[in-house]
């Protein structure tokens, strides 16, 4: 973690940082880098990769169509909607 | 200088499916605004999302129609992505073991043959759709397409001008719509496409500074595009125009120009991390083979078929082969029918007829095959004149249940071949036209089609015409 990296991370979380905190994260990331660095010197060549913590596989479900919530019920506790949609603050690219 | 211009493409595909990736809401287009939403697309705190089986089969048969190595583990990750049109602030999608890696495509241009090199095929969730002109300082957002199941196929930077990557898209559409994997259509957004574009000196084997235009969704377009864009590379490289930076870029088509958007993110900017969601689905050997064994005959191989086993022209073999939907309804009409050429005629002539007049594209097509070929039978074996063969065939559009002979009988289109009751109508036409019949006397030969149109009008196209047309000419001669 640098400056310029940090400066990206808080672009796209659109984060507003104080310089302190700023240091801090810096100082906070530094601190886990040490610790990675010491996990790196393990051999992990011949580990295979863990796709998932728990053991279980392959939880699919058949393509049916189905409707259990209306959009009432759902919009029933937005903050803002109308006219059928959520509505947020104006975002435009 | 000489430059080449190299390209790679993404593409997303929509999937045919009923519901959405990751839950049962409906995937289908053109509902009113979130109509089809539920907890877990709109991103509720505490749904888990459960994987769609049918889109994992269709990213495997895209996979295998690309000629693909398919991962029998494959997982999904989380692609941190925040905008207020997917509402969990990350895409749910595959990165580190995508279903389909390291396939082919091969197309043909003015210059030959090629192979484009397909890096992978993941499965992952559209997002939403955001309205920016209902009110003036707030968005509205329709969550109906969140997570409505795609499919993006990257390939390599292969593809070197417009001509080559329209004919590589136009053979995934064909590809892919003759799997059914996805109606594919361009004008409702299921196929879309990001052009990654790059110019460099001709030989070399460094890339030059790559730009993305996104969310294309027309051939034309694209090709415009592509031009353009190589046109402003090589300007920035020739006469230093401007600074060519690694940028993503909007197309305005009505102005022919591109536009920088942003920065292009990489891949560390999207923090991609496995979906502790969404278990790993693993591909058996059974899957896999039910897949394998469900992939359609290629549209060439069937047009090679067409021609050397059921004796069709090659026309009519390309007229058919355009489409998916038609060879299934040629197919099952010979299978009715046992009549090849006869069916690709109807196909190609009345069915065409038919779906251009109503505006319909050929995967519209929706009469069954099997009651198409007992049409042609009805027609062949003189029951059904051509011409009200052709209203049966219309009416099979209106009600697809429609037994052809059924609604012949009930409709009075069943040929007659009661000759009492068309020698009444021939004499009543020969005494109603006395100078037709003079002047086919008189060696006027065609004067008897008068004749013999107001007889087939008479008794409404239900005549075996030869037969009329002999009775006709008799009756003639009979006169004094």
């Amino acid at each position: 973690m640098n400056h310029e990296t940090l400066r990206r991370l808080t672009l796209l979380n659109q984060l507003s940082l104080t310089d302190a905190q700023k240091e801090d994260i810096i100082a906070f990331f530094a601190r886990q880098e040490q610790g990675l660095a010491a996990l790196n010197v393990v051999d992990t060549e011949s580990v295979e990769r863990m796709v998932h913590v728990m053991p279980i596989l392959t939880v699919v479900r058949e393509d049916v169509a189905a409707q259990p919530f209306t959009r009432e019920a759902l919009q029933s506790g937005a903050p803002d909607a109308g006219e059928g949609y959520w509505r947020v603050p104006r975002v435009v690219e | 200088m000489r430059y080449e211009t190299v390209i790679g493409l993404e593409v997303h595909v929509e999937l045919a499916t009923e519901s959405k990736i990751f839950c049962s809401c409906s995937a289908k287009f053109g509902a009113g605004p979130n109509e089809h939403v539920c907890p877990a697309c709109c991103g509720m705190p505490g749904m888990l999302p459960v994987v769609n089986k049918r889109v994992v089969d269709l990213g495997m048969t895209a996979g295998m129609m690309l000629n693909c190595h398919i991962n029998r583990t494959t997982t999904f990750d989380k692609k941190s992505y925040y905008y207020p049109d997917l509402p969990c602030a990350y895409q749910t999608t595959q990165w580190f073991a995508p279903v389909a890696v390291n396939g082919c495509v091969e197309i043909e241009t003015s210059k030959g043959k090629k192979k484009v090199r397909i890096k992978q095929i993941h499965m992952e969730e559209d997002a939403g759709k955001l309205v920016h002109d209902i009110m003036p300082d707030t968005t509205h957002v329709d969550f109906n397409r969140t997570s409505v199941p795609l499919i993006e196929i990257v390939s390599q930077p292969d593809l070197s001008g417009a001509e080559e990557v329209i004919a590589y898209l136009e053979r995934l559409h064909a590809l892919l719509r003759f799997a059914k994997v996805s109606d594919c259509r361009w004008e409702q957004g299921s196929m879309r496409c990001d052009v990654n574009l790059s110019v460099r000196p001709e030989g070399s084997s460094e890339l030059g500074v790559r730009t993305e235009m996104k969310n294309m969704n027309s051939l034309t377009a694209i090709a415009r595009a592509i031009e353009y864009e190589t046109a402003r590379h090589i300007d920035a490289l020739e006469n230093g125009t401007e600074v060519l930076v690694q940028e993503t870029r909007r197309w305005d088509d009505v102005k022919g120009k591109s536009y920088a958007m942003r920065n292009k993110e990489t891949a560390g900017d999207y923090r991609y991390f496995p979906d502790p969601n969404v278990m790993p689905v693993v591909i058996d050997d059974a899957w896999y083979a039910a897949i394998e064994a469900s992939l359609p005959e290629l549209p060439e191989e069937k047009r090679a078929r067409y021609i050397s086993e059921l004796g069709l022209s090659e026309y009519d073999a390309a007229q058919l082969t355009q489409s998916r939907a038609l060879c299934d309804c040629f197919e099952d009409a010979v299978s009715v029918c046992g009549k090849a050429k006869d069916a690709a005629n109807w196909i190609n002539s009345e069915v065409m007829n038919i779906l251009n007049a109503r505006k319909m594209n050929f995967d519209m097509l929706h009469i069954d095959g099997k009651s198409l070929g007992a049409l042609i039978l009805l027609v062949a074996d003189g029951k059904v004149g051509r011409a009200n063969g052709k209203k049966v065939l219309a009416a099979m559009f209106d009600d697809t249940t429609i037994d052809p002979a059924v609604y012949a009988e009930e409709n009075g289109l069943i040929v007659s071949h009661d000759t009492g009751m068309i020698d009444a109508v021939i004499k009543e036409a020969i005494s109603s036209d006395p100078k037709a019949v003079a002047d086919y006397k008189s060696g006027k030969e065609k004067a008897i089609m008068a004749l013999f149109g107001k007889c087939m009008k008479q008794l409404k196209g239900n005549c075996d015409p030869q037969v009329l047309h002999t009775m006709l000419i008799d009756a003639i001669k009979a006169t004094e």
